[in-house]
């Protein structure tokens, strides 16, 4: 198999609520124009793409060949994957094979979500009523008070069952989620990409958020966003004449569970806060990548969060820390940019949520930091070696995660 | 970018669909169940692990399940949590008119949680491991709704 890096990022040029000055495809166009433009390439010299966006949210079902002239695929090979909330990092992945199989040398990821155009609870009905149909199946009522009655607010009353059982294993109160939400829209008012930004933002502005299912408030959950991200994958080779920089993909896994809030390979079967696909994936990751101790040799973590809490949780299943330090390090600074492991500098995807780019943007925030390409303020200030990306989604059991690296894998 | 406007041409695409998704085997018979007063479910040959809800596979096992058995009404407030909204038809988020206890449900002898409401409880009385009994609708249709709640017990 052979090494890959990503050579080059592009953002369109805002994430915001509403992009109504553009088209889906036209959007998507920006990001594409800025990776060309950070990176001095052009289409002729991208071998293939891959595609990804959110299912259902703004109902259409063929975006990448709507955008294909937008995107430049024309005449090239083209796929489009959509594996939920971790689409942007999955869609990394497939771009990873073509190049790692030694199919493709210079490989472009395309992702995007105009969540503005779609209607973003219609779109996680649209996931979670069909896709439910498995817990439907498993004796979730999808009509009475009960079932739907838990999932109120799409996916946040689902995961507030993951909170509180977080809280109750980690020591952690409702009030470090409130600090690490603070945080994270702290950190997006550096971050020129970023959505909902609060310079000012502290626990107990995000406390005076109104409960949604306890323990998660408004003040936890991310926005709903429109923006594209783009990367540009290469072989050694080809990263070695096309890039000055190069932050190389050394390792990458992903892992399911099934498909209940009652998690079948987790434990006693039933605790969504257990997160035991998040173990086995950073477990293999980790090891492809030849990291041994991940709490010394990674040096900074952009982690899927669409609710404040996931950040601490999946500290701990991402081995950054110990089961019940996550918050621990929180209240010591230690998360901060300035910190001694930073996560989420970018304000996380609680700050920013263009679904399809959410896990992508986790990859290319942290590859941008090893680059040391960051714009804006929210570059840490440590040097960055290994970092790793982490998406999460499916239903609630679905995740990727990705270590970077500034020099290749030893094979 | 262009200048924002205040007006955009953005036509409306008023779609609504209907989808029936069968609810499998397995829940059919549980649900038919539900009018004779049981809760049934499911035992690994393997693991021996009772799942309720019933499920046709043990995913650590890989096994097929199909040995049926009727399980306790009574068990232990596993998880919780507090809505303070509730989703209306077209998967609007409206305020509830009181906040309302979701509860995941351990029953005795069995290794999976059982989604249901709780009731006759104070929310700032919840506790982890509370123990807990199932009270039943007067008039069972074999519907998700004749499990009414589950109550302190
Ligand atoms: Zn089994």
């Amino acid at each position: 198999m052979r090494n890959v890096g990503i050579i080059g990022v592009g953002y369109t040029p805002v994430f915001v609520s509403k992009r109504r000055d553009v088209n889906i495809a036209e959007m998507i166009s920006e990001a594409v124009d800025a990776a060309f433009r950070n990176t001095g390439l052009g289409p002729e010299d991208i071998d293939a793409m891959v595609f990804g966006n959110m299912q259902t949210f703004e109902g259409l079902n063929l975006p990448h060949l709507w955008a294909s002239e937008h995107i430049r695929a024309l005449g090239k090979p083209i796929m489009r994957i959509a594996t939920g909330g971790t689409t942007g990092m999955s869609a990394l992945h497939a771009g990873y094979y073509h190049v790692a199989s030694g199919l493709h040398d210079v490989v472009m990821v395309i992702t995007y979500e105009k969540q503005s155009e779609g209607d973003s609870q219609v779109g996680l009905a649209g996931i979670i009523t069909p896709e439910i149909m498995t817990m439907l199946s498993l004796g979730i009522d999808l009509t009475g008070g009960t079932g739907m009655g838990g999932l109120g607010g799409g996916s946040a009353g689902g995961v507030s069952f993951q909170a509180n059982s977080y809280l109750n294993r980690s020591g952690a109160t409702i009030e470090h989620i409130d600090k690490m939400a603070a945080l994270e829209r702290r950190n997006a008012a550096l971050n020129p990409y970023a959505h909902l930004k609060d310079p000012d933002a502290t626990p107990e502005k995000i406390a005076q958020t109104p409960l949604i299912a306890y323990p998660i408030r408004f003040g936890h959950v991310c926005p709903t966003t429109d923006g594209a991200t783009v990367a540009i994958l290469a072989c050694e080779k080809k990263a070695a004449k096309l890039a000055d920089k190069v932050a190389w993909i050394n390792g990458l896994a992903n892992c399911a569970s099934d498909a209940t809030t009652g998690n079948l390979i987790e434990g006693l079967i039933t605790d969504p806060g257990e997160q035991r696909p998040c173990m086995i994936a950073a477990k293999k990751a980790y090891e492809m990548a030849g990291i041994e101790d991940p709490q010394k040799e990674i040096d900074m973590a952009e982690i899927y969060n669409g609710f404040a809490h996931q950040c601490l949780m999946f500290m701990d299943r991402l081995f950054l820390c110990g089961e019940r330090e996550a918050h621990v390090l929180l209240d010591k600074g230690e998360l901060e940019i300035t910190g001694r492991i930073p996560v989420n500098p970018s304000g996380g995807v609680v700050s920013t949520n263009a679904i399809g780019t959410s896990a992508l943007n986790r990859v290319t925030e942290c590859a941008l930091q090893i680059m040391d390409k960051i714009e804006g303020g929210h570059k840490v200030q440590k040097d960055v070696h290994n970092a790793v990306a982490h998406g999460w989604g499916g239903l609630m059991q679905y995740v990727t995660v990705t270590v970077l690296g500034d020099k290749p894998r030893k094979r | 970018m262009e200048e924002l406007r205040e007006t955009y041409i953005t036509p409306v695409v008023p779609l609504d669909f209907t989808y029936n998704y069968r609810v499998g085997q397995y829940m059919e018979r549980f649900l038919n169940s539900l009018k004779d007063k049981k809760l049934m479910g499911v035992k690994c040959p393997e693991c021996g692990k009772v799942f309720v809800p019933p499920r046709m596979f043990c995913g650590s096992c890989n096994q097929k399940l199909d040995e049926w058995v009727e399980v306790a009404q009574t068990g232990m407030l596993a998880n919780f949590t507090v809505g303070h909204v509730v989703l209306e038809k077209g998967a609007r988020l409206a305020k509830a008119e009181s906040p309302y206890v979701l509860g995941l449900i351990k029953l005795d002898d069995v290794d999976s949680l059982l989604l249901a409401r709780v009731e006759k409880v104070a929310p700032a009385d919840l506790k982890k491991g509370m123990r807990m009994k199932a009270v039943w609708k007067e008039e069972l249709a074999g519907d998700y709704s004749d499990l009414d709640h589950f109550e302190p017990a």
